[in-house]
């Protein structure tokens, strides 16, 4: 995506309206004079509990007119203590508490925790392990764009393409709960493996909806991409230029639409992800705009990886064969003695970790997600997990972002961060 | 585990984490370990006593501990210097070992050079006082908030330190530190009580939005907030 | 289904032309009850107070594969004012507590309150410094929505069971179901005394009933009121 291909030619220009007319009323070079009123700056609340803001973010707005002269985000109003209760649980009773940190695309945070885990441990997981956690993230990608997708496009009017997103959002739902038994909770994840090797007919599913997939995602572009009201929305709206980006600490497609071409799966690639082919798709205005196209092109290019990921998926098994790290089956947990110790070892003690600390990022679907995680010698509990939230620090910008716009644009502006509340108050 | 006389498995709940039988902390650390990472060559060589240790962890992550007196100079110089351009303030947050100290933790990247670095600086638990670094890393802004209202960490120069998370006139201390029990300090009615007392419109003041120059101090009804230290 | 196939008592004259329909009787009795009760069970505006996973849930259940909309829920309310039905889903922290208290105020009555999921219902896995150990400690709740998060079928059966028991109230009861102090209605803050009902010993989910909003007047901590049926 070098060049933006759709332009609204008229743009922002305030003496342009939709369709190229002038909107300046030609009576307007007459010398009004100023009227005499008192002007003062109002102060405007939006929410916590406000449909636009995706959650219970806070925004008070100062405006003149409808002009935002400064915003600032309260947030903590979903501070769940995630990170305090992970130095109560054991490696693995912490993987429960990751999806339901970003609900929007669980499986990504189940992997990239136990990922960073694994690295501090020095456990290499095996092959079909690797490709099944490919197909687990970029499918969650999916999901987690789709539902941006639809919540944005109801923030500047439109539904339809809310309806469109669910109805894939609920096929994935149905290949979550094959593959964990839940509908967004996922916990599917092990240290040293995942909960249960992919079901049967599973691959199927996803091939079938893969196929079935890019028509939909082609019909919301063919409704939000060219259209006047959408462009007008978002073209020009909350730009950053690539140095202020970087410096802000935006990560993801919010990144990339400034320009800048840093995905994690790039730059620091993970489980082979310099072996697929995929294109990092780059924006170059920064705004609104760029970032839609951004995410709808990484869902296409995610699509492309998940069918890479089909093609080589091996046989064999999905768990190290580490009797200290991964769980005997049931089976063999009821006929054979050592496996019957280790089993009760793992679960009243847990892994033990070696001394030292480990940063690991991922390419999240909202920008770069890490998981530090802390160990001292032998600690079956972590003494500090750290999630480095990417939509945290994207919020951070928002005051930038949205500073001289309209109150309207500020409700784009936010939707167009991906932001998801259980995260950026853990 | 095996030496705690606890009887249940709520009770260990009710203990908090506990440390674990070996606590060897940095014994395999050691300023002369070699790392092939070229930053950690070019730090030693100028900083010389600044850098007070660095170590590889979990395979191939450097780490590098620095004083905290230097730690502004130090960074700065990361930032800016042309054989490092660590232009990407991934994060900054806190570890408590629940012993003397809090470490400040940075995780770096160089989008020039594709080098990730980690630095870490040791403060003594009785002075959790470092300089901000908001002003090199915008992004630094929120995260040493947080680490602020978490960890209780001071960070001197930052625009606008004030709790994040946690309300404004939170009571109950700095909950990621060791010390903090996992519940809360107060019984959770005083806590229900507390938090259905706040007033949910606090932050509507003009003199809330205008923050710059000096950190606002934290006030609940006019009297310094209780706990914020 | 037309009202006149489930009207109690066969109140009304069947024609070829059925209820409304040419040939059709120009009155019907019943009882007044029975239709106060239809008509509102069969138009809830659900006020949906969504924080976190169950908000989704919620979002998928109101999206086109389960259709809120077949309940008479087609229109979601997200102002207070104009709703019905509180559906809290998902987890309250104490310093959300006073908006969700606050937004359960704003709503008139007649009004029911969902709390949607483990979370919500009694604090989930977080039993935790910052959470809310169940919203019944803040508002009367009617129906509890269990599963972390529930499926969209279950919140649809627990609207479901609203619409039940919508359908046993009788308006001769109106003032002991559903009257309110005018003072206190709509108020931006619990009273003193609310609270402290509140924050009692167990909470307020031993002692609510309907008359009291939620709130047990006057009782001081450590009195417990037997519970209205």
């Amino acid at each position: 995506m070098a060049t933006r291909n759709v332009e609204l030619s008229v743009g922002r220009n305030p003496e342009m309206g939709v369709g190229g007319l002038p909107t300046a009323s030609p009576l307007a070079p007459f010398d009004i004079p100023e009227p005499a009123f008192d002007t003062e700056e109002m102060l405007i609340n939006i929410g916590p509990q406000h449909p636009a803001t995706h959650g219970v973010l806070r925004l008070v707005c100062e405006l003149d007119g409808e002009t935002v002269l400064s915003v600032t985000p309260h947030i903590g109003y979903l501070h769940s203590s995630f990170e305090k209760l992970g130095e109560y649980r054991t490696w693995n009773q912490i993987v429960p508490l990751t999806d339901r940190m970003d609900y929007l695309a669980p499986l990504i945070y189940n992997c990239a925790y136990v990922m960073s885990v694994e690295k501090l441990m020095g456990i290499q997981v095996t092959e079909r392990c690797k490709i099944v956690r490919v197909l687990c993230m970029e499918m969650d990608r999916i999901f987690g764009h789709l539902l941006w997708l639809g919540t944005t496009a109801i923030d500047v009017g439109a539904f339809t393409p809310f309806l469109y997103a669910f109805q894939q959002r609920e096929k994935i739902y149905k290949l979550h709960e094959a593959l964990t038994g839940a509908r967004i909770t996922t916990s599917a994840t092990r240290v040293g493996g995942m909960m249960a090797d992919l079901p049967p007919g599973w691959i199927e599913g996803l091939t079938k909806f893969l196929d079935e997939f890019p028509k939909t995602l082609n019909e919301v572009d063919r409704l939000l991409t060219g259209n006047q009201i959408h462009i007008g929305r978002t073209q020009g709206v909350g730009a950053i230029s690539a140095a202020d980006a970087i410096n802000c600490g935006l990560t993801g497609p919010n990144l990339r639409a400034a320009g800048v071409p840093y995905d994690v799966r790039k730059d620091r690639p993970y489980y082979d992800y310099e072996t697929y082919d995929f294109e990092v798709p780059v924006g170059e205005h920064g705004d609104c705009y760029d970032r839609y196209l951004c995410r709808m092109e990484e869902m296409r290019q995610s699509v492309r990886i998940l069918r890479q990921a089909i093609a080589r998926l091996p046989g064999g098994p999905i768990n190290v064969d580490d009797p200290n790290i991964s769980l005997p089956s049931k089976t063999d947990c009821m006929s054979d003695m050592e496996s019957m110790i280790h089993h009760f070892k793992l679960i009243t003690e847990g892994i033990k970790a070696p001394e030292g600390d480990c940063y690991l990022a991922v390419e999240g679907s909202k920008g770069e997600l890490g998981m530090y995680v802390v160990a001292e010698e032998g600690s079956t509990k972590p003494v500090r997990w750290r999630v480095r939230p990417p939509s945290f620090v994207n919020l951070s910008t928002i005051e930038k972002l949205a500073k001289g716009h309209l109150v309207s644009d500020l409700i784009m502006i936010n939707a167009s961060l991906d932001i998801v509340l259980g995260e950026i108050d853990r | 585990m095996a030496n705690n006389p606890s009887s249940s498995a709520l009770d260990a709940v009710e203990l908090g984490p506990l440390p674990s039988e070996i606590r060897v902390r940095g014994a395999v650390t050691s300023a002369a370990a070699p790392s092939d990472h070229p930053s950690v060559a070019a730090l030693v060589t100028r900083f010389g006593a600044g850098i007070v240790r660095h170590r590889v962890s979990a395979g191939d992550q450097t780490v590098v501990w620095v004083d905290p007196k230097q730690s502004l100079e130090i960074l700065t110089w990361l930032k800016n210097d042309a054989s490092q351009l660590y232009d990407m303030m991934s994060d900054v947050t806190g570890v408590d070992y629940g012993g003397a100290s809090v470490d400040v933790v940075y995780q770096m990247f160089s989008t020039t050079h594709k080098r990730a670095l980690r630095v870490r600086c040791e403060l003594p638990a009785n002075a959790l006082e470092i300089d901000s670094v908001v002003g090199l890393w915008k992004s630094a802004d929120w995260l040493e908030r947080e680490v602020f209202d978490l960890f209780g960490v001071k960070f001197r120069g930052h625009p606008d330190l004030r709790r994040i998370l946690m309300p404004d006139d939170y009571a109950e201390g700095n909950p990621l530190r060791k010390d903090f029990p996992l519940r809360g300090r107060f019984s959770r009615a005083e806590q229900t009580r507390r938090a259905l007392e706040q007033d949910v419109e606090r932050f509507y003041t003009a003199t809330d939005l205008k923050h710059g120059g000096t950190p606002q101090q934290v006030t609940a009804g006019g009297k310094p907030a209780e706990g914020v230290d | 289904m037309g009202l006149g196939d489930i009207l109690p008592g066969g109140g009304v004259q069947k024609s070829q032309g059925g209820l409304f329909g040419p040939g059709s009787p120009t009155f019907l009795t019943t009882k007044l009850d029975f239709v106060l009760n239809w008509g509102r069970a069969n138009s809830l505006w659900p006020m949906p107070f969504g924080t976190a996973c169950c908000a989704i849930e919620m979002m998928a259940a109101a999206a086109s594969n389960y259709d809120l909309a077949r309940f008479g829920m087609e229109r979601m309310s997200f102002s207070p004012r104009q709703a019905d039905v509180l559906i809290c889903a998902g987890r309250v922290p104490y310093k959300l507590a006073p908006v969700l208290r606050r937004i359960w105020d704003q709503m008139p009555q007649p009004k029911w309150c969902v709390s949607m999921g483990a979370c919500a219902s009694s604090g989930g896995v977080f039993d935790v410094y910052s959470m809310v150990q169940g919203i019944d400690t803040i508002v009367p709740v009617d129906v509890y929505v269990p599963g972390c998060p529930p499926r969209p079928e279950g919140l649809i059966y627990g609207l479901m069971m609203i619409q039940e028991k919508i359908r046993q109230e009788s308006l001769g009861k109106h003032f002991e179901h559903r009257a309110e102090d005018p003072a206190t209605v709509a108020r931006p803050e619990a009273s003193e005394p609310e609270i402290v009902g509140l924050t009692g010993p167990f909470g307020n989910s031993t002692q609510q009933d309907q008359l009291s909003g939620g709130a047990v007047e006057a009782g001081g901590p450590g009195e417990v009121r037997p519970r209205k049926s």
